[in-house]
């Protein structure tokens, strides 16, 4: 690890404006949350900032509720929202995302915004060797060829198939929630579902955030039927473990038909991932186990698959009807899947 | 006075370790220490044509950097797979400009902090030429060599599958896997003066301080190895690691000691690892269903000079009754490390293919997987006609049916269904040979009423510290807390390795006929019954000592020799007029999502049979990881090698899975009773490794059974079995 | 709330009271070495009793923590993680090193109160804060926790180099109210790796310490007494 010059500014406003801008080696100041991915990165030598400005002053660790209106402190801990027991009744899946997550002790220092932020796990950009066009632009992907069972199969480019490794943002993803940044240039909202970006043909840029621009906090409205809402994680061992596949569910059902469905996916995509069309396609039918499974069909209708990992797509699609199936199974106050 | 041996003990290390008072190698503080961090290659094959070392040189606080332009003039060692030395392979880091494989030392940074030597490590960098590598079983430009000495040959194998009622031929493969201790490869060097005391994790000091001695063309008694505690071996510890003799010279040099860890990812390539194998089983049997004929053809991978084989057909060919029998093994070279043990080197991959296979007869013929494997039990050697020692496969079996509910399998594919899991039952035999080694011993008595036992043998977390004070307690009857143990230090008399399960046999037996002499000199040759304080009274002595050997007989010469401590003389298993081994059987319940196809087990039984076991706790738990180990092989453990580069891209312990706690569900190991008067004076059995043995197989049945997909490769995933 | 041992008070004299299983010449020597080195001085025994250097000369940044419920003015390089300071600066090597990379859970502590990996904790983030390490869990007089006492009778450890970190998890679960069922157990303990495969024992070791754990916390025997 290079040498950094540590600080923990008092307020947003110092906090934003002591970050240097990218300089370089092509490497900016970086905020410091939880940890748990920038110290990782570090370590690897994947990125080498010249300063870490921590956060750990600036407060925004609160969740508050206001009526049906959410909002999520950035530097709120995984743990901490994980265990909140309005979140786990009102809204289970992102409970559920949360503490299938990492680890318990990851999960005590991470936040919220961080997990957002979480980089991808694929080899060949955390080896600091490869050719690799999000850690070295026009260097070549050495993943499409290679070890890729990990990677994605949805949202993927010529240039990229590392996988967003999150399993939070998926299911944040489902209530059209809105991020609250601050920079020097002042404050703004960004919608989440604009906040990550599709590699393309820039897999280096993964967000819309400027290099000064902090996360402050998240905030979303809550429908009632959220209390039917699940996460379905699919991984090889039973705990601490990334997603193969991921299913973040939340149904509003009149009986055993859909007035409206949201999905995301995670684990198989580059970006958090909602499928729209499948959700589309739920709207007023009877959830039987063939509409699920169409609905998964759907939902994995552009994926395209690589050499270790084209099974994440016959994959995916059954997590996806796995977790509509569970979800509708559960009773409205949200409890007979998943609970722990 | 009560005897301990066969009771459940806690472990008497247990307090230092729950306090964190234990003492690891990277855990001896050292003044003054200097930091190394080692820098490895980054291709698969090629050799270095520049290095730059201006970056790294500039990073405050470095005192050297080592690469093969100025390497330390570390001398060989000998390869221990040879059997002439005690080195992890056969060629030397920096002894010139050659990559022979992807992760392998190509240099060394030495700086006043960890922090530093990191960052320096990090800065220096190496230009190649490479060449592509051939990294794979498949990978052309690999070189097969058929070995002579592992082939055997019983009765006719070609009239035997000609003339069968039924059989099966099959082709199983087991993957790459990367011990992955808890702990890591760390290594302190500490000169004083001419000594060197050197600590570093190791399942053998003896061989270490040996081939440390060559490595640095000093005498042996000047190097000191210390490791009282080794966090996690498995094998991968077992033999002397390239790097240990690069400190020492590095802190000679420097006139500090010199401090390094290797890090979780370089442990990866720098340290040996499980080879994969690629396996022909083929099995026949008659209109009876007896085994007529079985064939185990193996192959499997190693590096470009070390013909490093594990051969496990030298134990499949035991398991069942059979007239014709033929086995072998080739070994594929290719650009990668030299492999080494790993837990059951041998029987892990075999049994999956043996196992498997049997599981694949058993369906053809349709009869039960478990009455199948009891029909075929024999009671002796098939291929040398000698008898066991004892064998106890069929009590296994019953007793782990027994417990497990196997009267209540269905045999049909699916047919165990419960909800959205589909439900599947699988069975495995387990087995391990009984193995010995030449050992020494030293045990004192003092008028305090305390015993101090004294050997360079290990305790892996074994058990052997406690398994060692309950020896001397039942011989000498002084209370099992106030017998003091002292392991792990090349000091001491010659102990074992920690390796072939062979520790508590060799050690117990000879713990023993030191306290019988102690007995005998305090003139009362009755185990046990001796008051040792007033004994020491009457003959007027504050402390007593004895020094003990013993050879196992099937050693032969060069036995005592071996007691120098340059080589290891393991002997047991298939050998002389006795076959010794340990057996078991293994039932594992496998629950599959139907949509989403994980594979988890929520149950597992094994019931194991291994002659007198001292300490059940401990036993216990030895079985117990095991069969976790087993569930690991079987589902999760690959050292994934890019094909292209020879790279393991999952060269961390977030993304190569070892099971964690949530893995592991209903689990329970059997204590089949069982006396063996014949295999060692001590009557003892090793228990380290059997309880890995065939739990992949059993597993592998069990999604057989479920979902009605045969897969003959570990580790069995998703993929594996997602049909459309 | 938590450690009963933390002394309410600040000051840097304070750290040179005796303190139970610390001994003043390696507490003196910890924070001195740490403290004298332009470069964070990992793993330097060296003594001497030189005041802390100023925040900020040569890139080191001060830094105070009570760790086991002793306060070490500290001199640290960033780069520092927690884990560094406990084994190569103040000689506490109950806490182990098994992957540095967040992976394992060998390096668990008590921050504040919370399990986490100190691997991924840097040094200077922990200002102001408290520590407790495995060797902050056993009364002075011998006694052990609860949790440690389990894990030895159950036989939840076999090599015992992830053992630390499974005890001040299995306190942390505990405290977090996720010890409930031996199923919940084993999902809140899935942070540590053990390769031993003592996972049955673990587990019987939280359920059997969970009810005195609730009582008397992180602290040693003698708050519940």
């Amino acid at each position: 690890m290079k040498p950094f010059r540590y600080r923990a500014p008092l307020s947003i406003g110092d906090a934003v404006k002591t970050v240097e801008p990218i300089g370089e080696g092509g490497q900016g100041g970086a905020f410091l949350a939880g940890g748990t991915t920038i110290l990782d990165l570090m370590k690897l030598s994947v990125v080498s900032p010249p300063s870490l400005t921590d956060l750990q002053k600036l407060g925004l660790d609160e969740i508050r509720w206001n009526g049906d209106v959410v909002h999520l402190g950035a530097r709120v801990t995984m743990a901490q929202a994980a265990d909140h027991p309005m979140l786990k009744e009102r809204v289970p899946v992102l409970s559920e995302a949360l503490w299938k997550a990492a680890s318990p002790q990851l999960r005590n220092v991470a936040t919220l915004a961080g997990n957002v932020l979480q980089r991808t796990r694929c080899p060949y950009f955390r080896d600091n060797i490869s050719a690799c066009n999000k850690r070295n632009p026009g260097s070549g992907c050495s993943a499409m060829d290679g070890i890729n069972r990990l990677l994605a199969v949805l949202g993927t480019s010529d240039h990229c198939i590392a996988n967003y490794a999150g399993d939070f943002a998926n299911a944040l993803l489902l209530f059209d929630a809105e991020v609250e940044t601050e920079s020097r240039r002042g404050e703004r909202t960004i919608a989440f579902d604009r906040l990550h970006v599709r590699p393309d043909d820039r897999p280096e840029r993964e967000t819309v955030l400027a290099q000064d621009e902090l996360i402050t906090g998240f905030r979303f409205t809550l429908p009632q039927w959220a209390r039917r809402s699940h996460f379905v994680k699919v991984r090889d061992r039973e705990s601490y473990a990334f997603a193969l596949t991921s299913a973040a569910v939340a149904l509003d059902m009149d009986g055993e038909t859909v007035r409206e469905a949201r999905i995301g996916i995670g684990g198989a995509a580059t970006v958090p991932w909602r499928a729209k069309e499948a959700e589309g396609f739920l709207a007023g039918k009877h959830l039987t186990e063939s509409v699920a499974l169409e609905a998964g069909r759907m939902a994995f209708a552009g994926a395209t698959g690589f050499e270790h990992n084209a099974f994440k797509i016959p994959l995916g699609q059954r997590t996806v009807a796995r977790a509509l199936l569970e979800t509708a199974a559960m009773d409205s106050a949200g409890t007979g899947a998943g609970s722990n | 006075m009560a005897k301990e041996i066969g009771t459940a003990r806690n472990r008497i290390d247990g307090r230092s370790k729950v306090t964190g008072t234990a003492r690891y190698c990277a855990d001896f503080a050292v003044p003054n220490p200097l930091y190394a961090q080692l820098v490895v290659s980054t291709v698969g094959k090629g050799h270095i044509t520049a290095v730059d070392d201006k970056a790294a040189r500039s990073v405050p606080g470095v005192r050297a950097i080592y690469t093969h332009l100025n390497s330390l003039g570390v001398r060989p060692a000998g390869f221990f797979g040879s059997g002439q030395g005690q080195a992890q392979q056969s060629w030397r880091p920096l002894s010139g400009p050659d990559v022979k494989f992807y992760g392998e030392i190509i240099g060394m940074v030495v700086a006043e902090t960890l922090i530093g030597a990191r960052e320096a490590a990090a800065a220096l960098s190496f230009d190649y030429v490479t060449e592509p590598p051939a990294v794979t079983l498949d990978s052309p430009g690999v070189t097969v060599e058929p070995l002579q000495r592992t082939e055997l040959s019983v009765g006719n194998v070609e009239a035997g599958l000609a003339s069968a009622a039924a059989r099966v031929e099959h082709t199983y493969e087991t993957s790459a896997n990367t011990h992955n201790a808890m702990e890591l490869f760390a290594t302190t060097a500490h000169w004083q003066g001419d000594d060197l005391t050197v600590y570093v994790p190791t399942q053998w000091v003896k061989g270490f301080q040996s081939g440390l001695a060559k490595n640095l063309a000093i005498e042996p008694d000047r190097v000191r190895v210390l490791c009282p505690y080794v966090g996690g071996g498995f094998g991968g510890k077992g033999s002397l690691f390239t790097w240990t003799g690069l400190v020492a010279a590095a802190a000679r040099e420097l006139n500090r000691p010199v401090k390094l860890y290797v890090t979780r990812e370089q442990g990866f390539t720098v340290a040996s690892f499980r080879a994969e194998t690629r396996q022909e089983v083929k099995i026949a049997v008659g209109a009876d269903n007896l085994i007529t004929t079985f064939v185990h053809m193996g192959h499997e991978l190693t590096s470009r000079p070390d013909s490093y084989v594990v051969n496990g057909t030298e134990n499949s060919t035991r398991m069942y009754r059979a007239e014709n029998i033929k086995a072998a093994a080739s070994v594929v070279h290719a650009d990668r490390q030299t492999p080494g043990f790993m837990r059951a080197p041998p029987e892990t991959p075999y049994f999956f293919a043996l196992e498997s296979a049997m599981d694949e007869l058993a369906r053809e013929i349709g009869v039960d997987p478990v009455e199948l494997r009891i029909q075929n039990d024999t009671d002796k050697d098939p291929v040398r006609g000698v008898p066991f020692t004892s064998r106890s496969l069929v009590e296994c079996y019953r007793k782990a049916a027994e417990r497990f509910g196997w009267s209540r399998y269905t045999p049909g594919i699916g047919s165990m269904r419960d909800g959205d899991d589909l439900v599947g039952w699988g069975v495995a035999t387990s087995t391990y040979p009984t193995q010995m080694a030449p050992c020494s011993v030293r045990v004192s008595v003092d008028s305090a009423g305390e015993a101090r036992v004294q050997t360079a043998s290990h305790d892996l977390g074994t058990g052997a510290y406690t398994v060692m004070a309950l020896a001397v307690h039942d011989k000498l009857g002084i209370p099992v807390d106030k017998v003091r143990v002292e392991l792990g230090d090349s000091r001491l008399p010659t102990g074992t390795i920690a390796g072939g399960s062979i520790t508590t046999a060799s050690n117990v037996s000879t713990i023993d006929i030191a306290c019988d002499r102690i007995l005998r000199r305090l003139g009362n040759s009755d185990a046990g019954q001796v008051d040792i304080v007033a004994a020491l009274q009457r003959i007027g002595q504050s402390r007593i000592e004895e020094y003990a050997e013993w050879i196992p007989p099937a050693v032969g010469e060069g036995g005592a020799a071996s007691l120098r401590g340059d080589a290891v003389k393991i002997v047991g298993g298939a050998e002389k007029q006795y076959a010794a081994f340990a057996f078991g059987a293994q039932f594992v319940e496998v629950r599959i999502n139907r949509f989403t196809h994980e594979i988890r087990v929520p149950r597992i039984v094994g019931a194991f049979a291994a002659g007198r076991i001292v300490n059940e706790k401990t036993a216990r738990s030895q079985y117990l990881g095991g069969m976790i180990w087993g569930i690991g092989h079987a589902l999760l453990e690959v050292s994934e090698v890019d094909p292209r580069t020879g790279a393991y891209m999952n060269d961390n312990i977030a993304e190569y899975l070892v099971p964690v706690n949530a893995d592991v569900q209903q689990i329970e190991a059997i204590l089949v009773p069982e006396v063996d008067d014949k295999v060692n004076p001590a009557g003892v059995k090793g228990i380290g490794e059997i309880g890995i043995v065939g739990t992949a197989a059993a597993v592998a049945n069990a999604v057989h059974h479920a979902t009605g997909v045969r897969v003959r490769k570990t580790p069995i995933r998703i993929e594996n079995i997602l049909t459309s | 709330m938590f450690s009963k041992r933390v002394s309410p008070s600040k000051g840097i004299d304070d750290t040179h009271a005796p303190k139970p299983g610390f001994s003043r010449r390696s507490l003196l020597a910890a924070s001195a070495s740490a403290g004298a080195s332009a470069l964070g001085s990992l793993g330097s025994a060296r003594m001497s009793f030189a005041a802390p250097v100023p925040a900020d000369q040569d890139g080191l940044v001060r830094t105070a923590i009570t760790i086991n419920g002793v306060e070490h003015a500290l001199a640290l390089d960033p780069r520092t993680t927690i884990l560094d300071l406990l084994r190569e600066t103040l000689d506490l090597t109950g806490t182990k090193v098994g992957c540095d990379h967040g992976q394992c859970g060998a390096c668990t502590v008590l921050l504040d109160g919370k399990r986490v990996n100190s691997c991924f904790v840097l040094a200077v983030a922990a200002d102001g804060k408290s520590i407790v390490t495995v060797e902050g869990l056993a009364h002075p007089d011998g006694e052990l926790h609860p949790m440690q006492a389990a894990f030895i009778e159950h036989d939840g450890l076999q090599c015992g180099y992830c053992t630390p970190g499974q005890i001040l998890s299995a306190i942390g679960c505990v405290i977090e109210g996720h010890a409930n069922s031996d199923a919940e157990i084993r999902e809140y303990m899935s942070g540590n790796l053990c390769r031993c495969g003592a996972y049955k024992g673990i587990v019987e070791a939280v359920r059997e310490a969970r009810d005195e754990t609730r009582e008397i916390g992180i602290g040693p025997r003698e708050a519940s007494k």
